[in-house]
């Protein structure tokens, strides 16, 4: 049965011609503050308006409260507390994330916006030198794209925080 | 035929068949000369042979067609149950389970034919009910044939008999003085008054029609004065199968009889000449007669379904009715269904609050009816969505039923006598929860059986009755359920627990010595741990706790132990209620929302700011002879309070065990039933949140944890 799907799947790639890809990589860019930060979209289930956020009481300041995602209670926090901006502006363009990594449960991240899509080669990232401080130790490197510097986030390092916290 | 598609049908319902088969032989062990329960048997064990028929399931469709024979020969009277004869049918039923299970793995019933269970039912079926033959002497076999016979034959003879008489219904008609007066007008004016009762065909679609013409034939003879049912309830079909009235007329009584039988569909009609004065004698057996008309119908069946009350004694043995007398209209659901189902019920919930916030924001002139249907429109996904909610939650007895009949088998395997008493079968879990707990409950209640019961001897020794008894009770307790299984045992031996330890390495004589009897006790959970002095069938093997408890805690439950040495041991396991339904009281601190469970509040107080006191600097009311500390929410969950400083404080009384604690709420908003949602292991709720709850409107509230405030 897999062995069947397994070459279906090659097959169509064949026919489609398509230049099979090893190294790029598609990140959803977010704006935060006056930065742009690039998320790996195989993280991302979903990306929802801003809602009502209900706070919880005697946690983290970067973490947001919890919200209602089709019946799931799912936690959300500020990715700008976490990176060590200022608090949130609620405006008509912010978004929650809700991300989705191997073995956890979701997790909402609020950004002021999502801009777009964006594939990026190997050779177009960055690799961030040793000497990581606060902000860059949630970075797995700097994509250049279109004359942009985009900060590539490192949702593992970003999350393991919280859920070590 | 392929009947693939049907397997999963088939083991669900050989499944619960089995199930229901065994808890029947169970209560035919009890009472060995219940009808009914022959009945269910004989029924379940016919539908399993159907079922595997038809699926071509050949080896147990032989057996049950077997075991089948022998219950309509118990069913027919031929001879009567006896004990031997349970032990066997309980062994065909554990084969055919074994052949239940084979088919679940590989759709195939394997090899066994079960050849000498086979063997043994057609001895009984020769012997007359002797599981072992030979000993079937003609005397013995006599009175056990002719107890259930003469009974069953003997209960329709009555009714019969009794019925002549009984049916002429319209001697119950009560006359008022108005009704007296027309009979009396009409016996001097020399006009016949009938008594009628009316049989219409138990088939018959409309009986109202029926009567309906029924009447209208008599109104061309002469005055119906009264009936009974009374004619509204006639014409509304408000009667069973007969009608009776009073009916004046000149005409004669084969007439009369005549022109009720012109209606078709009637069975009987019976006319007699009404005296006054007649009215009393027969009023009293009115139940009766109800009943006595099925068994007169249908003389050969001995307790129809409606269990008529009168033929009930007369059928002999105190007779229970059958566990199940209506059958359960149920579906099957997969559970992804229902979950998938509950995420669309979440999902129309938000789309209607976007509805509401847009028609509100439309401003004012909005058309009333629009807001009506809006109204209408979130009640209706309000029940929607509760309804869905609970049909995920399932009573725990799926799993608990099938334990009597393993702790009877457990009985006589290690020739202890006990007996099990449950408890609590309706408490409801979700389903994906239930069916995970069957296994570390039964480990448990081995455990009880092999472990903590001494022998019989023992016990009659240590002044304790002579059968052992274990319990299983379950309940909800706040956020919790409590399963927990408690024997009446020797408890367990702290001193053999730690010598076991040190001989097997696990701790040193020294670490032994400073041992507090729980981390003694939590040696038990250990992998490869047992104290059992020989490995039995049973228990003993050192598998059955650890994987108990990691069974548990990965449902993120827990597992307590109480124990008192020489009184026996209890094993407490507490369940989140991941997925439960609890009954909230929703309060207001601030602008927020909260829920606290209701099982934990004891009263609310209205209670004015001079009436707190101070205790080592501690906030405290004074209530009812007791001194309660009080907790303000708002600065628990550093939220600025609404409330006048100056005016009346509500508090909501806790309480935990004997402790009681007050909690400051700004405002109460009502009980509601709230589903408890996880919030995930992301963020490290404190611990006076339990949990997190969907409200009608979308929006989570947190739910209170009152125990972990006291």
């Amino acid at each position: 049965m897999d062995e069947v799907k397994v070459m279906d799947e090659q097959k169509r790639n064949e026919s489609l011609n398509r230049p099979v890809e090893h190294d790029t990589t598609q990140f959803i860019v977010t704006q935060l503050g006056n930065e742009q930060y690039g998320i790996d979209i195989k993280y991302i289930s979903n990306i929802v308006r801003m809602q009502k956020i209900t706070r919880v009481p005697q946690v983290y300041s970067y973490i947001k409260g919890v919200i209602n995602l089709r019946g799931e209670v799912i936690p959300t926090i500020s990715l700008r507390l976490k990176m060590g901006l200022s608090d949130d502006e609620i405006t008509k363009k912010t978004r929650i994330i809700i991300l989705k990594l191997e073995q956890h449960e979701s997790i909402g991240v609020l950004v002021d916006e999502v801009k777009e899509v964006v594939t990026l080669d190997d050779e177009h990232i960055e690799r961030p030198s040793y000497d990581k401080d606060e902000k860059s130790k949630f970075l797995s490197g700097v994509g250049k794209y279109d004359g942009k510097l985009i900060s590539l986030l490192d949702i593992n390092a970003v999350l393991s925080d919280v859920v070590d916290a | 035929m392929d009947t693939s598609q049907y397997l999963e049908i088939f083991l669900d319902e050989s499944k619960e068949h089995l199930q229901n088969l065994n808890t029947q032989i169970m209560e035919l062990e009890q009472n060995p000369e219940n009808m009914d329960t022959i009945n269910e048997i004989f029924r379940a064990a016919h539908s399993l042979k159907g079922m595997a028929g038809t699926m071509g399931y050949k080896r147990m469709q032989n057996l049950t067609h077997d075991m089948e024979n022998v219950f309509s020969e118990v069913r027919n009277g031929t001879f009567k149950v006896q004990p031997d004869m349970i032990d066997v049918l309980f062994k065909c039923l554990d084969a055919l389970e074994e052949y239940v299970d084979n088919i679940q793995q590989t759709t195939d019933e394997g090899t066994n034919d079960n050849e000498d269970l086979i063997k043994i039912l057609n001895d009984i079926l020769k012997n007359n009910g002797q599981v072992k033959g030979g000993s079937s002497d003609s005397a013995d076999a006599a009175p056990a044939e002719s107890a259930p016979a003469a009974s069953a034959e003997s209960a329709p003879a009555e009714n019969a008999s009794a019925s002549g008489a009984s049916r002429e219904k319209w001697h119950d008609i009560k006359i008022g003085d108005t009704e007296k007066m027309l009979i009396e007008k009409a016996n001097s004016e020399g006009l016949k008054v009938y008594g009628v009762s009316v049989y219409v065909e138990e088939a018959c679609v409309l009986k109202a029609a029926r009567a309906f013409l029924v009447f209208k034939a008599l109104e061309k003879l002469g005055e119906i004065i009264v009936s009974s049912p009374t004619v509204q309830d006639i014409e509304d079909e408000k009667f069973e199968l007969s009608f009776s009235l009073i009916f004046i007329s000149g005409n004669t009584r084969d007439e009369v009889i005549a022109a009720i039988k012109s209606v078709s569909e009637i069975e009987e009609a019976l006319c007699e000449e009404y005296k006054l004065g007649e009215t009393a004698a027969a009023s009293s057996q009115e139940s009766e007669k109800a009943a006595e008309k099925p068994a007169e119908t249908k003389p050969a069946e001995a307790a129809p379904k409606p269990a008529p009350a009168a033929a009930k004694p007369a059928a002999g043995s105190a007779a229970k009715p059958a566990a199940k007398p209506v059958v359960n209209r149920t579906v099957r659901v997969d559970i992804e269904k229902l979950d998938n189902l509950m995420n669309l019920v979440s999902e129309l919930i938000i789309a209607k609050n976007s509805l509401v916030a847009a028609t509100a924001t439309e401003g004012k002139d909005t058309n009333s009816a629009v807001n009506e249907q809006i109204e209408y429109l979130e009640s209706v996904t309000t029940n929607l969505h509760e309804s869905v909610m609970k049909v995920r939650m399932v009573p725990i007895e799926s799993v608990v039923a099938k334990f009597p009949r393993m702790i009877r088998d457990l009985s006589k395997k290690l020739d202890k006598k006990m007996e099990l008493y449950m408890s609590g079968e309706d408490t409801e879990l979700d389903r994906t929860v239930v069916d995970e707990i069957g296994d570390p409950l039964m480990h448990m209640l081995r455990n009880s059986a092999d472990h903590g019961l001494e022998p019989n001897d023992v016990r009659l020794a240590n002044g304790k009755p002579e059968v052992g008894s274990i319990f299983l009770d379950a309940y909800q307790d706040g956020n919790n359920v409590v399963i927990s299984v408690r024997d009446d045992g020797g408890g367990i031996d702290i001193e053999a627990v730690k010598s076991k330890a040190i001989e097997r390495g696990t701790i040193t004589p020294e670490q032994a010595e400073n041992m507090t009897e729980k981390e003694v006790i939590d040696l038990l959970f250990l992998p490869s741990f047992s104290t059992a002095k020989k490995v039995s069938d049973v228990s003993g093997r050192g598998v059955g706790l650890d994987v108990v408890k990691s069974k548990i805690e990965s449902l993120s439950g827990e597992v307590e132990v109480k124990n008192k040495f020489g009184e026996g041991s209890s094993w407490i396991i507490r369940l989140p209620l991941t997925l439960a339904i609890i009954q909230a009281l929703m309060v207001v601190v601030g602008d927020e929302k909260y829920a606290i469970a209701l099982g934990s509040i004891q009263t609310i107080e209205d209670v004015s700011p001079s009436d707190i006191k101070f205790v080592q600097a501690k906030e405290v009311i004074h209530i009812r002879g007791t001194v309660i500390p009080i907790i303000r929410l708002n600065k628990l969950l550093d939220i600025e309070s609404t409330a006048d400083e100056n005016k009346n404080l509500t508090v909501i009384i806790v309480k935990k065990g004997d402790k009681q604690a007050g909690l400051v709420v700004d405002e109460l908003i009502g009980q509601q039933e709230v589903v408890i949602k996880s919030m995930g292991k992301y963020i490290k709720v404190p611990k006076i949140i339990s949990g997190a709850t969907i409200l009608g409107n979308g929006d989570v509230a947190l739910i209170i944890d009152a125990n972990a405030l006291i």
